[in-house]
């Protein structure tokens, strides 16, 4: 068998004296469309830090394909796992093209100085994730949705074969969520890419997710396939609140809150179950 | 403090001499000197380009007959009227080393107190000979105008003036011994912060030689007084000096009539005097000397 | 192709920054208050006679240690403001900002006070100074916080301050002439400079911005945040603990040989960001190259302006630099 393309196990971690996470284990195979779910304050963006060596385990180890993590240079974990952290600044006036090229980093040297392979890496890059066309624009003059696709083109350049993304769909509207989410589909069915992906956003993780782990306070609610995960125990366990679930035409299970605990307008669609007690 | 130079003599000197030997020979007879430092240079035997590097040196220039010579002055250089012709070579704290070197002066006579012993370096690196009086009170001050007189080839002029200067001086200490009683002095420089003369100024040796008792004299340097301060010291004779002009010498008297208590307000001896012939240690210093005696024993000073 | 490689765009600024620099050279040579021009500096560059001989003392033994004195000491504070505003993430962030300065003021004051001579002695002190405020940063950033750009930024200005209320206590309590060479020294004062002293430095510079040419690419990546750049394989701790003591090391030099001039490190680097982009590797030779013109700029006005003696050089770089930063604010912000 394989190696895991991330094996995490019983991994624990806290920031000051307050527990983040506890005794944590999963694994992710490679090629998997991992969707790492939870509640605000769950643990998932330390999860997604520990997995990149941003944060080191207080206890258990991280193995990325067999090796642990611990044990890995900084600049050769980075030419295996690439990250888009939430929000990230981008506070320089650099130039899409200029900034995407940054990616290469992890494989060049000290002065970075690129060649002309490197530059090809590059628009590559920004063909595939739709942003050639932005190349010589100013990255703080973007719209959310161009420059999420150009944070992720940085990230694709630096060729990695795990993605972790943090939320990259926050702040998009529909149409822009579903061609980032589709982005990375094409990463992981076109280049085998494992994509790691935090996400508030349950239904859309559903519709894409190949495996999900639901995070509740530190600890794992439920882990496997997006049919295990969404279900209504380990999600009202998560999230605290009555939920319904129902399963899409297309086989895609789908959440809904139940506001304010009565029954919705009109009779339940065949196949809600009534959630409250 | 003394001989700040001392250290860098021997390596100055040599210097000095390598350069004279390397150069190309100067017009006319040189000779040695040792400064008021105590540092050892070669100058002309009658140097005829000559910048003052200080307000004090160019009045002692001056009073010795050789005012004629002088090249560049310091910006604040008034007295005596002729040397406002004089082209401006900085102040004394910042000298315009340019300004000086293109002047092509033979010697600059320079003080201690205050010209940046950087700037004279950087002079004398240019193989222009520096004289630096050491000007700390009466007595370095007449070896100053006898020292320059000798520079200047104007030894009887200097020594007249100094003479002369030397008499006033002994007569002062004269009636001042015969007193007795030592009134406490204030002399005040600044109006806002009030600040005064410790030991170690030659203001504190003035008001001693004029038979007062130094009411600043525990401190040292020029310190600064609060007004709970001064209804302390509770001084019986107050001189104030200004480098402002004008109006606000009415205004510091008047803040002192706040204190109706402090001897020297209840007696009516708050004394505004002119600044000009205290602030520099040249000929007029004795001029002051002989104001501040008036105004510490009236009785004795009329003759 | 539209992004030229590194090397060619480096090589483009600085063909382009260079003919800036050596005008700004010859222009500091040739004026001044002790006369000359450009004509007499040209005959006397070819080793033609001059009618005032005079003149070859002027330009050769006191205008160009000075004007290589303030062409350094510009390229110094222009990189440290570079790299300060890099590391910090904070467009005002300067090279004096972690209290390098404060600290250089009370060792020079100290020395001052103590009567050392301004060199070596004095500069020693400064940089003493100017070290120990680094050392005390390292301490109190290192105590809990770690080494984000916040703690830094919060221990140095704080740092900053105490040793503001330390020069002013030294100041309050000093009341003669030595009280004169403070202030000069704090206005910053190119005036006594002599060849040894632009040795040093022109040594500690050369030193220190070619090892900010190798640390560049690395400025880069911080810019782009914390997280991506650890997540690039960037070893952020060192980058930063290289990127400090380089800058301590050669602004203290700086400071302690020059005393205060403020803004340049502000100006430069947004100017030269504004040209050339935000790429360090291209940064990094344009701010030694302008920020050295620059301030041979800065000193030529600070001698010829005022018609008898000089104006401190500190004093015309912060009446241009204040207003041409806000400017440059407004340019890059459009």
């Amino acid at each position: 068998m394989n190696p895991a393309a991330i094996a995490v196990q019983e991994v624990s971690f806290a920031y000051e004296e307050a527990a983040v996470l506890e005794g944590i284990s999963f694994r992710v195979e490679e090629g998997d469309y991992f969707v790492i779910i939870g509640p605000n304050g769950s643990g998932k963006t330390t999860l997604l830090k520990l997995l990149c060596g941003l944060l080191k385990p207080r206890a258990g180890t991280i193995r990325l394909f067999g090796a642990p993590l611990s044990r890995r240079r900084r600049k050769a974990l980075a030419r295996l796992a690439a990250l888009v952290p939430q929000a990230a600044s981008a506070e320089a006036p650099f130039r899409v093209e200029e900034f995407v090229l940054l990616g290469r980093a992890p494989h060049q040297g000290l002065l970075g100085l690129e060649t002309p392979e490197d530059l090809a890496i590059a628009r590559e890059a920004m063909a595939f994730t739709g942003t050639a066309h932005l190349a010589s624009r100013r990255l703080d003059r973007l719209s959310g949705g161009e420059r999420q696709r150009v944070l992720i083109a940085r990230a694709v350049c630096q060729r990695p074969r795990i993605l972790l993304l943090d939320e990259p769909t926050a702040y998009l509207d529909l149409a822009h969520q579903a061609q980032i989410m589709d982005l990375m589909e094409a990463l992981r069915a076109e280049r085998g890419v494992t994509v790691v992906l935090v996400s508030h956003d349950v239904n859309l993780a559903a519709m894409y997710a190949s495996r999900m782990l639901l995070l509740a306070a530190g600890r794992i609610l439920a882990a496997g396939p997006p049919g295990e995960v969404i279900a209504k125990g380990p999600l009202e366990a998560a999230y605290g609140c009555p939920l319904a679930v129902e399963t899409t035409p297309g086989g895609v299970p789908r959440v809904s809150l139940v506001p304010n605990g009565r029954r919705p307008a009109g009779r339940p669609p065949p196949g809600v179950r009534e959630v409250r007690p | 403090m003394r001989g700040w130079l001392r250290p860098a003599l021997l390596p100055l000197a040599l210097g000095l001499l390598v350069f004279l030997g390397a150069g190309k020979p100067q017009a006319g007879e040189r000779r040695v000197v040792f400064d008021q430092l105590g540092r050892r240079l070669e100058v002309p035997a009658d140097p005829r380009r000559v910048v003052a590097l200080a307000e004090s040196v160019t009045e002692i220039v001056f009073a010795v007959g050789r005012g004629e010579r002088l090249v560049g002055t310091t910006r604040f250089a008034d007295h005596p009227p002729e040397a406002l012709r004089i082209p401006r070579v900085g102040t004394y704290i910042q000298l315009d080393i340019e300004r000086i070197a293109a002047l092509r002066p033979e010697l600059c006579i320079g003080t201690r107190d205050g010209n940046p012993r950087a700037a004279v370096e950087r002079l004398e690196a240019l193989g222009i000979p520096v004289y630096v009086t050491h000007p700390m009170g009466l007595s370095a001050m007449l070896a100053s105008i006898r020292e320059i007189g000798r520079l200047l080839n104007a030894e009887g002029r200097a020594e007249e003036l100094a003479g002369d200067l030397e008499r006033r001086i002994a007569r002062v200490a004269a009636r001042a011994q015969a007193q007795g009683r030592r009134p406490r002095v204030f002399f005040q420089i600044g109006v806002d912060p009030v600040v005064s003369a410790g030991r170690g100024t030659f203001l504190h040796e003035l008001i001693e030689t004029a038979g007062g008792e130094n009411a600043a004299g525990e401190a040292e340097g020029y310190p600064q007084y609060g007004a709970e301060h001064l209804v302390r010291l509770a001084p019986e004779v107050v001189v104030i000096t200004t480098m402002t002009q004008g109006a606000d010498f009415e205004a510091v008297r008047r803040a002192w009539g706040r204190f109706p208590n402090i001897p020297a307000v209840r007696d009516g001896r708050v004394h505004v005097v002119d600044a000009a012939v205290f602030n520099r240690p040249a000929p007029r210093l004795v001029d002051g000397l002989e104001t501040l005696a008036r105004l510490v024993h009236p009785a004795a000073a009329s003759p | 192709m539209r992004t030229p490689l590194p090397i060619a765009r480096i090589l483009r600024v600085k063909a382009l920054l260079l003919p800036v620099f050596a005008a700004a050279l010859l222009a500091g040579l040739a004026w001044g208050s002790g006369g000359g021009g450009p004509g007499a500096l040209w005959r006397s560059i070819a080793g033609l006679p001059l009618e005032d001989p005079v003149l070859a003392d002027i330009f050769w033994k006191i205008r160009l240690p000075r004007v290589l004195l303030a062409a350094l000491t510009g390229a110094v504070l222009s990189l440290g403001g570079l790299v300060f505003q890099a590391l910090l993430r904070n467009p005002l962030a300067e090279p004096y900002i972690l209290g390098i300065s404060g600290g250089a003021a009370i060792g020079a004051i100290l020395g001052i006070l103590a009567g050392l001579p301004r060199f070596p002695w004095g500069s020693l002190a400064a940089f003493a100074g100017a070290m120990g405020t680094v050392g005390l940063l390292a301490l109190f950033s290192s105590w809990r916080t770690g080494l984000g750009k916040d703690a830094l930024l919060l221990s140095g200005v704080m740092i900053n301050a105490f040793c503001g209320a330390v020069i002013l206590f030294l100041i309050s309590v000093t009341s003669d002439v030595r009280l004169f060479n403070i202030l000069s020294w704090l206005m910053g004062d190119l005036s006594l400079a002599a060849m040894e002293q632009v040795a040093l430095l022109a040594a500690v510079t050369a030193v220190s911005a070619a090892a900010l040419f190798f640390l560049s690419h690395g400025m880069n990546l911080i810019l782009l945040g914390r997280d991506t750049a650890l997540s690039l394989g960037v070893r952020l701790e060192a980058l930063t603990w290289a990127l400090l003591a380089v800058t301590s090391l050669m602004v203290g030099v700086s400071v302690s040989l020059c005393g205060l001039l403020g803004f340049v490190g502000l100006v430069m680097p947004h100017l030269m960001r504004l040209l050339f982009g935000p790429d360090h590797r291209v940064l990094v030779p344009a701010c030694v190259l302008g920020g050295g013109a620059y301030m041979i700029f800065c000193d030529l006005l600070a001698r010829i302006l005022p018609r008898q003696g000089e104006m401190p050089v500190g004093v015309v770089t912060a009446l241009i630099g204040a207003p041409a930063f806000i400017f440059l604010l407004r340019r890059a912000a459009r």
